[in-house]
């Protein structure tokens, strides 16, 4: 029988997190053009925290959405367009109704891990035009398996097609994932997903328990790019799964120079994990929240670790990036 | 002095909470708890409260409508349009908790004077009423404001199915009233349901972009707005005074509800409670000729 | 294009009421539908309109619903007639019923499944305090002949065997499953029923209903023949979500309203009964089915988690309703999709 994973790549969106949202559009078009050639299945492009999020709370992105959207669907030919979606930042008439008009694909509305119900009337509308809709179960680490099944199974009655769960704080051991995949496989109907951060150097052993466990999606950006420590690295999960004998559709040779190029011509600097991201990854805490922590530290001259501790300790979610200023004016207040 | 008349038009969590805090109000007499089911857990409340209540929906007031001098209309957006055709008919005022959008926006911090002149008054949503008289202060103080945003969390268990189904509604209302008093033309608006256990206060970050902020003026007037905002919103504080940060001037403040009907993190929609509460008070004030 | 689609339904009813002089009983009675306003109290009301000008019968109906407004917007034809009445009411707080009501169908009650998740209690009081209200308030109407009760299929539970299910079936039930609260509330409906009959001696009948299709069926439900029609008349490609083996069964909407007015004049006081298509098929050959009616090359993608051991399998024994009701389907699952269709684009135009 043959295994055919499919790779959704978010290295034009979740990258977007690497470099305060700066990606241009000609750097867009590159990677866009690079990713078709090589045969990647989703490329998915916008701000990190995706449609309509853009905002001084989690960063001001470079491009509009309306104008990375257009860049992109001009340069793939062969693979689909992915955005990702939150409810509570896009909305269906300002945000969704024009990025389907312009030619999205694919769309994967996400919540946090624990409140799906608030992703009925935008996967609702996905279908209604007739688009693929996934959902999303974001910081999927801070729910037991038991409640991410419950959770996914409200998307798949909401109309999801398949259901992934990120690990957006990079906080998951391979058995952790091999628990809560092989729950949401025999709680689900439809296909399984998984996103990957690397913050304990987890990324692409994860991802390769994340499929021994039943799942058939998987998302990896070139070079890892993307929030924090960086996601599973999609030139190396490529090769590792034609090695094992998977089926992605991409053409291993020029996903190889896909990254070059994209190492080139849209990063600053490649990923790798640093002593924060460790600490990061250890709390728990939002990838996308990296940035953000090491300037606020630096500007007021406390240990970005401490930050991430109490980050942690707070359970905050994805989209709280305020809750950085008051943790670092209470450990300022706390020192005195 | 006499009290006002009013009547809470739906026996949901907003409907009961509203009840339980008129009862402490010197300007306000609820002579009517409205619903559609006398076993709802807020009827049973009113009854043992000793209030009059009805299950007749709206029928209840066209069969009396001498009885009532103002209604809170707790209901559906839906169903807030249906109530005031026929509300408007009978002359009466109708302070609009829902999303409807029929009347004049309020929040009583800005603009409580004004709504006197109208009979239906909306009072946008619970993040609008945390944030929209910070984000008035900001267009007050400072030149040339190109952009404002506001940001609020609220503990997932303080938001029911509507509130769920409804978030397009809240941002695009939200935003809509942060345009209309603030006189900035570019707002969003963004809420995040955290599920942490103990449940979140409901805290609200207000940014702006702005050239070249004035923070003396903006500190001054921010402090006047919040203790303004206390006087009818006992648990609004200030987390975070004005901050100008990575280009943008960022204010936190955190509402925490009375703990009236609702458990204290609801502060969401205890605000919203307060604000309309201050609304009714200034009709009634009005009418007994109280400055 | 109005006329069009009405003739497309009123050609249906034609099509489905075989037997129009066995509703002389009905002649001069009323009938009152909760949940009037919806998939089955339109298309019982079209079948009423039918029954009363081709019979040249006056069967009187109150459609009770909570959206009145819509209603009228939508089928202005039927909101107009003159045996129609509309009663504007949420049937979890219904006190009485008007007082001349002979037969009551009660069908209130949302089967989509993503309210269910999203508002369980309200999907649980719907069913439960909704049918006592009305149950309760039948005891009050001096002559009453018939309580109709649509109930569920789901409260079989799960059927992974190949027998069709008969009415003494009891499956598993998915405690994990957060939409069980629709298939536990309707279970309790059914106990409130027997409840009724047994002490109040009320003259129930329970239906059971399955799957159906057609017109006045929002293709934005979530069930899988909207889905693949709406992905169908969107030019593809048709998703079938999960084990594409699952047999479901359809039931043409005018049909669906032809064997609820026989249940109403020749149900068996007490008597429980499938309702539903007989004819089974699977998600993979209904797509396909689906696929062949499409005047453009649509695709069909196949979505599953991983290989199911079992199938799932909710086909009716409809051995009963045929029996006793003597209901035959006339309307075949291919015409019930080229129908569906047609309608849609006359709806859509």
């Amino acid at each position: 029988m043959i295994k055919q994973i499919l790779i959704s790549d978010p290295t034009l969106r979740d990258g977007n997190h690497a470099c305060a949202h700066q990606l241009s559009l000609e750097q867009i078009a590159i990677y866009a053009a690079a990713a078709d050639k090589a045969g990647v299945p989703i490329v998915e492009v916008g701000h990190g925290n995706g449609l309509g999020a853009s905002s001084l709370q989690v960063g001001l992105c470079k491009e509009t959405d309306k104008d990375m959207l257009e860049t992109a669907r001009k340069h793939l030919s062969k693979s689909k367009l992915g955005i990702h979606v939150i409810p509570g930042f896009a909305t269906i008439k300002r945000d969704l109704i024009r990025a389907i008009d312009i030619g999205v694909d694919v769309i994967r509305i996400a919540s946090h891990c624990t409140e799906a119900d608030i992703t009925q009337r935008h996967l609702g509308y996905v279908r209604e035009r007739g688009k693929e809709a996934y959902g999303v179960l974001m910081m999927s680490h801070m729910a037991s398996a038991t409640v991410l099944v419950e959770e996914a199974q409200k998307m798949e009655l909401y109309g999801a097609e398949g259901i992934i769960i990120m690990d957006s704080a990079g906080a998951y051991l391979p058995s952790d994932v091999q628990e809560k995949v092989t729950a949401l496989v025999n709680g689900l109907k439809v296909p399984v997903g998984f996103h990957a951060h690397n913050n304990l150097g987890m990324a692409v052993a994860n991802s390769i328990t994340a499929i021994e466990s039943g799942a058939k999606i998987l998302d990896g950006t070139a070079r890892g790019f993307g929030a924090g420590a960086g996601n599973t690295q999609l030139e190396v999960l490529v090769a590792v799964l034609e090695k094992m004998g998977y089926v992605t559709g991409i053409d291993l040779y020029k996903m190889l120079d896909a990254s070059d190029i994209a190492e080139d011509k849209i990063m600053k600097n490649v990923p790798i994990i640093k002593s924060e991201s460790i600490i990061s990854g250890l709390s728990g805490v939002f990838s996308g929240f990296a940035k953000h922590v090491t300037r606020i530290s630096s500007e007021y001259k406390v240990d970005p670790r401490d930050v991430y501790r109490e980050l942690g300790k707070r359970k905050i979610v994805g989209g709280q990036e305020d809750m950085i200023i008051e943790v670092v004016m209470d450990l300022i207040r706390n020192r005195k | 002095m006499k009290k006002l008349r009013v009547a809470i038009l739906g026996s949901g969590n907003i409907g009961t909470d509203l009840l339980i805090k008129i009862q402490r109000s010197e300007f306000l007499e609820c002579v009517l708890f409205i619903g559609r089911n006398l076993s709802s857990p807020g009827m049973a409340k009113a009854i043992a409260m000793g209030v009059k209540v009805s299950d007749e929906s709206i029928n209840a007031i066209v069969k009396n409508p001498d009885a009532v001098d103002l209604i809170f209309d707790a209901t559906s957006a839906k169903d807030a349009k249906i109530h005031w055709e026929v509300l408007d008919k009978l002359g009466k005022i109708v302070v609009d908790m829902t999303p409807a959008k029929l009347g004049v926006f309020c929040i009583p911090a800005v603009n409580l004077d004004e709504v006197l002149e109208h009979r239906n008054v909306n009072m946008i949503t619970c993040g609008g009423q945390a944030s929209i008289p910070i984000a008035y202060v900001i267009g007050k103080t400072q030149k040339n404001v190109e952009y404002i945003e506001v940001v609020s969390s609220i503990a997932s268990r303080s938001a029911g199915p509507a509130t769920r189904l409804n978030l397009d509604e809240y941002i695009d209302t939200t935003e809509n009233g942060i345009k209309h008093f603030s006189k900035v033309p570019r707002t969003k608006a963004i809420l995040n349901l955290n599920p942490a256990d103990p449940c979140i206060d409901m805290q609200t970050t207000i940014f702006a972009q702005v050239e070249n902020p004035d923070m003396d003026s903006l500190l001054y007037e921010v402090d006047i707005m919040v203790k303004k905002i206390q006087e009818y919103v006992p648990g609004y504080s200030l987390l975070v005074p004005p901050i100008f940060e990575n280009g943008r001037i960022v204010i936190m403040v955190k509402a925490q509800g009375l703990g009236d009907y609702l458990p204290k993190y609801a502060g969401n929609l205890d605000i919203i409670n307060c604000a309309a509460i201050a609304v009714a008070e200034q009709y009634s004030k009005n009418f007994n000729n109280i400055k | 294009m109005k006329l069009a689609k009405n003739k497309v339904v009123f050609e249906d009813c034609k099509k489905s009421c075989t037997e129009i002089e066995c509703f002389s009983i009905l002649d001069n009675q009323s009938i009152l539908v909760t949940g009037g306003t919806g998939f089955m109290g339109k298309w019982i009301a079209e079948m009423v309109s039918y029954i009363n000008e081709t019979g040249n019968y006056n069967i009187k109906l109150y459609l009770l619903g909570r959206d009145i407004s819509k209603f009228k917007e939508e089928v202005p034809h039927l909101a107009e007639k003159p045996f129609v009445s509309l009663i504007k009411q949420d049937v979890r707080y219904l006190h009485n019923l008007p007082s001349d009501v002979n037969y009551i169908i009660h069908a209130a009650g949302t089967p989509d499944n993503r309210e269910h998740v999203s508002n369980p209690l309200k999907t649980i009081e719907t069913f439960y305090k909704g049918t006592q209200s009305v149950l309760d308030a039948a005891t009050r109407l001096t002559d009453l002949r018939k309580v109709v009760h649509l109930s569920s299929h789901q409260v079989y539970g799960k059927n992974e065997t190949e027998q069709f299910i008969n009415e003494n079936a009891f499956g598993a039930f998915e405690a994990l499953n957060v939409a069980s609260c629709y298939a536990e509330a309707k279970r309790i409906a059914e106990t409130l029923c027997s409840h009724y009959k047994n002490s109040m001696r009320l003259p129930i009948v329970i239906l059971r209903p399955f799957a159906f299709i057609g017109p006045y069926q929002d293709l934005e439900k979530p069930w899988a023949i909207n889905s693949f029609i709406r992905d169908a008349m969107l030019g593809g490609p048709i998703r079938v979500l999960g084990n594409g083996l699952t047999q479901r069964s359809y039931l043409y909407a005018s049909d669906m309203a032809y064997c609820i007015l026989l249940s109403l004049i020749k149900g068996e006081n007490g008597g429980i009964y499938n309702f539903g298509s007989k004819v089974g098929i699977s998600l993979n050959d209904l797509a396909i089915k689906i696929q062949n009616q499409s005047v453009s090359k649509i695709e069909i993608l196949s979505r599953s988690s991983k290989d199911f051991d079992n199938v799932s399998k909710l086909v009716p024994n409809t051995d009963k309703i045929t029996r006793q009701l003597n209901f035959k389907e006339t309307i075949t699952l291919d015409k019930a999709i080229e129908r569906t269709i047609l309608w849609n684009q006359l709806n859509n135009d």
